[in-house]
C-alpha cells in the first residue's frame, strides 16, 4: 500500500506539470493585460508599455514559462504582479478560511446527508422518502448565491443570530470561528447534501435487497444495526466516491460562497487574480488545486480498501 | 438574552471544551475606537505613484502627506509646507517645510525626502511631466528648504502639488522614493495621520490603518486634503466586500460602519433603516463617456461623430446608470464638472434639446457610412460601463448602424482599447468609461479631454483647436482668463467630438448613525470622523 501511495504521489508531478503548462498557455493567449489594469484608466499607452516591460510581460512565451518553471523547481511560486507579495504567502493567508469552510461543509454534509439517505432508503416509497428526496431536488436546484442571500436575510438581518460576513481564525476562539462559517457552510452544502443523500439512498436500496440483509433480518438483528453496520458499510464505496468528487464541487462553490459572505479565502483570491490577470497568483492557485484534487482521489482510493477488503492495489 | 447570545454561550462552552481556546476578551469601548469601512474597491497594491487607482489614492491619503492640499473650494492650501516664495520672473520656487514633521519610523521629514518624492511623482503624473519638461533643477537648500527652478514660469505649480487626482505628490522617505517609478515600493512609511499595518494586510479582503501618535496636524480647520487632519479613532479597518448585497446587509447589521459607495438599487433599503444615514458622497460626481476611435471609419469622419451626438439622449444613459432617482444625475452639455468655477456650456447646443434622429441619420449618410460593422467594446463586469454599452448599442441600431457588440471583461477592454489596429483586426470603434468629476474641473489632470492625436488618450482624437485652448488655460494668469479659455476648450472639443459625454452622475455614501463627521468630497476623508459605542 505504501509503495502504491508513493507511486501515486510521484505520478501527480507530471499531471501538475501538464496542468501548469495548460493554464500558463491559456492565460498567455487570453486577451487582457495586467499592465493595463495596474496603470489605471487614465494611463497613456507609453505608461502601460513601461509597466509591461518592468513586469517582464513583453518577453516571449517560452522565456516566461521557463522562468516560472525554474522558480517552481526552487520552491518559489513567484510574486504577485499587483501586490508585490510572494504568491505562497498570499495563498497561505487565504488557505485557512477556505479549508475551514470546506471542513465545516464536509462535516455538515456527512452528518446530514448520509442519515437522510439511509432513512429515505429504509422508508423507500413512503411519504418520508418523498419529502427527503423532494428537499434533495430543491437543494440541488437552488444556486449557492440564492441560498446564501436567503440565509443571510433570515438568520443575520431578521433574527440577528449570526453575522452576515467575514472570517475569524480559530485561534481567536471556537465560537467566533464557527459563527462566521455556519451560514456559508449551509449555503455551500445544500447542493452537496442533496447529491450525497441521493447517492446514499440509491446505494442503500441496492444493498438492502441483498440476501445477507434478509438473513440478518431473519436472525432478528435490530433495524439500526442492519442499516448502519451491515448495509451502510457495504454501500459506502459509491458514497465515499461522491463525497470525494464533491470536494471539487466545494472548491468551485467556495468561489461564489466566499464572495457572498465576504470570506477572504482562496476562491475570492482566484476570482480577483483572474479579473486582474495576476498570472503568478492564478498559476499558484491552479497548482495547489490540482495537487489537492489528486490527493483527494488518492485518499478515496485508500478509503476504498478500508471499507471493502476485496479491493487491493 | 437573545438567541444569538445563547448560541454564543453554548458554542463558546463547547468550543472551550473541544479546543481549549477561548474568545479573547474585548476591551470595553474598543469597538467604538475602530472604524470599519467598506471601500469602493480592493486595495490590491499600495504604491500611490506606481498605479493610479482611486482606491490606492484614497488609502494613501491616510498614510502619506502632501506639500499642499486641495480644499473644498478647490484651492491649494499649505499642508507640509510652512511657506513658499516665487522669484520675480516666476521661474524659481523656494519651499520651506513645517518644523517637527516626522515619518512613521520616527525619522524627521527632510528636504532630500521631498526632492526624491517629487522626482518619482513627476515621472508618472501628467502635470509632473509638464514640470519635468520645464525643469532646470530641483535641489535641496537645507534640511527644511528646497528649490525648484524652471525654464519658463508655470502658474499652476501649487495646484499640481495640491491636486487630488492620482497620482498625488505624496512625500516618502528618500530611500523609498528612490524606487523606480515603474516598480512598486515595498515599504509603506509615510508622515500622514495614520500608519499602515502591513502585517494585517490581506490584499483583496482587509487593510488596517492605525493612528500615528506623532502626527502634528495643522491648526486650520480640516477641509478636504487641507487643514488639520485630526484622527479621532484608533484604527480604521478597510473591509473589502465584492458583493454589494453583503455590504448592505453588513451595514444594516452593524458589522461595518461606513460603506463608501452603495449601489443605487440598494439605497432605498438603506434609507429605510433608522440606524443608517445616506447622502451624496462626492459632490463633484462623475462624467460618463464613450469614446469613438478617430483613426478608423466611420468615426474618423467628424460628421459620423456629430451624428451620434445629435441622436444620443443623456437621460437614457443616466437612467441606465442611476435608475429613477432624479437627484443623482443631470444633463451635461460639455465636458467639465458642473457647479465648479470653470464650468462652461459654450458650444453645447448639439447635446441640448430634442434629439433629432432623422437629421443624425442624414449626417451619418453624408459621412459615407455604408453599413460596415461598428465594434463596440463593453466591460460587463463594470456596471457603469455595461449600462452605457447597452444604451449605445440601442442608439447605434436606431441610427441604422451595424453594431458588433463585444461583451467582455474590463481586463480585456482595457487591453484592447490600446490597439491601434483596424476594428476588424483586433481594434475597436467605441468603448465606454467614466471620469471622476474631480479630474474634470480643469484640463490639468483631464487626460480624456486631450486631443493631441497619437499622444492623446484612447481614441486618439486630433483637435488642434482644443489643444490650443488647453495651452491657453495653462498660461492663464487669473480666473477670468481661465474661464474664457475653458469655454473655448469646451466648444472646440464638442465641435470635433473629442469624446461623447453621456451625462453627470452622483453616487451615495452610507454610514451608521453612531458615526459622525463624514464630509462630502472627492475621496473619503477620515479626519474628523468619530464613532460612539
Amino acid at each position: 500500500m505504501l509503495s502504491y501511495i508513493l507511486r501515486r504521489i510521484v505520478a501527480t508531478l507530471p499531471v501538475m506539470a501538464i496542468v501548469a503548462l495548460f493554464v500558463f498557455s491559456l492565460l498567455y493567449i487570453a486577451p487582457g493585460d495586467p499592465a493595463v489594469v495596474i496603470a489605471g484608466d487614465q494611463a497613456s499607452p507609453e505608461d502601460v508599455e513601461r509597466i509591461r516591460q518592468s513586469l517582464g510581460l513583453d518577453r516571449p512565451f517560452l522565456v516566461q514559462f521557463g522562468g516560472w518553471v525554474w522558480r517552481i523547481l526552487h520552491g518559489d511560486l513567484g510574486t504577485s504582479i499587483f501586490t508585490n507579495l510572494p504568491v505562497s504567502a498570499m495563498i497561505g493567508q487565504r488557505l485557512g478560511p477556505t479549508l475551514s469552510l470546506m471542513i465545516v461543509t464536509l462535516l455538515l454534509t456527512i452528518v446530514v446527508a448520509v442519515p437522510l439517505g439511509v432513512v429515505a432508503a429504509w422508508k423507500a416509497g413512503s411519504l418520508i422518502d418523498r419529502v427527503i428526496m423532494g428537499f434533495a431536488v430543491f437543494g440541488f436546484s437552488l444556486p449557492v448565491f440564492v441560498v446564501g442571500y436567503m440565509l443571510a436575510y433570515i438568520f443575520a438581518l431578521e433574527l440577528e443570530w449570526l453575522p452576515v460576513q467575514g472570517y475569524t481564525p480559530l485561534t481567536q476562539g471556537f465560537w467566533p470561528w464557527l459563527e462566521n462559517l455556519i451560514l456559508p457552510a449551509i449555503a455551500l452544502g445544500c447542493v452537496y447534501i442533496a447529491l450525497v443523500a441521493r447517492i446514499t439512498r440509491a446505494a442503500m436500496l441496492e444493498v438492502l435487497q441483498q440476501d445477507y440483509i434478509r438473513t440478518a433480518r431473519a436472525k432478528g438483528l435490530g433495524q439500526g444495526g442492519i442499516l448502519f453496520i451491515h448495509a451502510l458499510k457495504n454501500a459506502a464505496v459509491p458514497i465515499v466516491t461522491v463525497i470525494g468528487i464533491g470536494i471539487a464541487l466545494l472548491i468551485g462553490g467556495a468561489v461564489v460562497t466566499e464572495s457572498v459572505f465576504a470570506i477572504p479565502g482562496l476562491g475570492r483570491l482566484t476570482i480577483d487574480a483572474i479579473l486582474r490577470r495576476d498570472y503568478p497568483v492564478i498559476q499558484g492557485i491552479v497548482l495547489l488545486f490540482s495537487f489537492v484534487y489528486v490527493l483527494v482521489n488518492l485518499m478515496i482510493d485508500v478509503i476504498y480498501t478500508l471499507v471493502d477488503p476485496r479491493i487491493r492495489y | 438574552m437573545d438567541r444569538r447570545t445563547v448560541l454564543k454561550g453554548l458554542a463558546g462552552a463547547g468550543g472551550l471544551a473541544l479546543t481549549g481556546l477561548s474568545a479573547p476578551a474585548i476591551a470595553q469601548g474598543a469597538s467604538a475606537r475602530t472604524l470599519r469601512f467598506v471601500p469602493q474597491a480592493n486595495l490590491a497594491n499600495f504604491d500611490p505613484i506606481w498605479g493610479t487607482q482611486y482606491v490606492v489614492r484614497n488609502a494613501a491619503a491616510l498614510v502619506w502627506d502632501t506639500l499642499y492640499g486641495i480644499d473644498s473650494s478647490l484651492q491649494p492650501q499649505r499642508q507640509m509646507v510652512e511657506s513658499e516664495e516665487t522669484s520675480d520672473d516666476g521661474k524659481t520656487w523656494t519651499f520651506k517645510l513645517r518644523p517637527g514633521l516626522k515619518f512613521h519610523d520616527g525619522e524627521p521629514v527632510l528636504s532630500k525626502d521631498v526632492v526624491a518624492s517629487l522626482s518619482r511623482w513627476a515621472a508618472r503624473d501628467p502635470m509632473g511631466l509638464m514640470i519635468l519638461a520645464n525643469q532646470q533643477e530641483l535641489t535641496v537648500v537645507d534640511d527644511r528648504t528646497f528649490k525648484w527652478v524652471l525654464k519658463q514660469p508655470f502658474p499652476k505649480m501649487l495646484y499640481a502639488l495640491a491636486k487630488n487626482n492620482a497620482p498625488c505628490s505624496f512625500v516618502m522617505p528618500e530611500r523609498i522614493a528612490k524606487t523606480d517609478p515603474f516598480k512598486q515600493i515595498t515599504e509603506y512609511v509615510g508622515s500622514g495621520p495614520m500608519k499602515f499595518a502591513k502585517g494585517e494586510w490581506v490584499p483583496g479582503a482587509k487593510a488596517v490603518f492605525e493612528k500615528f501618535a506623532d502626527y502634528v496636524p495643522r491648526q486650520e480647520k480640516a477641509s478636504w486634503l487641507a487643514g488639520g487632519k485630526q484622527i479621532l479613532v484608533d484604527r480604521v479597518e478597510w473591509i473589502v466586500m465584492p458583493d454589494p448585497a453583503t455590504a448592505a446587509a453588513a451595514l444594516q447589521n452593524g458589522e461595518v460602519d461606513w460603506w463608501e459607495n452603495p449601489i443605487a438599487d440598494l439605497v432605498p433599503v438603506l434609507k429605510k433603516n433608522k440606524n443608517i444615514s445616506v447622502d451624496i458622497g462626492d459632490p463633484l460626481g462623475n462624467i460618463g463617456s464613450f469614446r469613438m476611435n478617430h483613426l478608423f471609419a466611420p468615426f474618423n469622419d467628424v460628421r459620423a461623430r456629430r451624428a451620434v451626438l445629435m441622436a444620443m439622449s443623456q437621460e437614457d444613459y443616466m437612467r441606465a446608470i442611476v435608475g429613477d432617482d432624479n437627484a443623482l444625475w443631470k444633463a451635461l452639455p460639455g465636458f467639465f464638472t458642473p457647479d465648479t468655477p470653470l464650468y462652461s456650456e459654450l458650444g453645447g447646443e448639439i447635446l441640448k434639446g430634442k434629439r433629432d434622429l432623422d437629421a443624425a441619420k442624414k449626417l451619418l449618410a453624408e459621412s459615407g457610412y455604408s453599413g460596415q460593422p461598428v465594434t463596440c467594446l463593453v466591460a460587463q463586469d463594470q456596471p457603469i460601463t455595461k449600462a452605457q454599452g447597452d444604451v449605445t448599442a440601442d442608439l447605434l441600431k436606431r441610427l441604422g448602424m451595424n453594431v458588433d457588440f463585444v461583451a467582455t471583461d474590463w481586463g480585456t477592454v482595457g487591453s484592447r482599447r490600446a490597439a491601434k489596429t483596424p476594428p476588424g483586426q483586433g481594434g475597436w470603434n467605441m468603448f465606454h468609461s467614466w471620469h471622476a468629476g474631480a479630474d474634470c474641473i480643469t484640463p490639468a489632470a483631464y487626460t480624456a479631454i486631450r486631443a493631441n492625436g497619437e499622444k492623446a488618450w484612447f481614441g486618439w482624437p486630433n483637435s488642434p483647436n482644443t489643444e490650443k485652448e488647453i495651452t491657453t488655460w495653462f498660461d492663464a494668469k487669473n480666473i477670468e482668463e481661465e474661464k474664457a479659455a475653458i469655454g473655448r476648450v469646451n466648444k472646440a472639443a464638442l465641435e470635433d467630438v473629442v469624446y461623447a459625454p453621456t451625462g453627470f452622475f452622483l453616487t451615495y455614501t452610507a454610514w451608521r448613525k453612531n458615526v459622525s463627521g463624514i464630509t462630502k468630497g472627492p475621496l473619503p476623508f477620515f479626519w474628523g470622523v468619530s464613532k460612539s459605542a
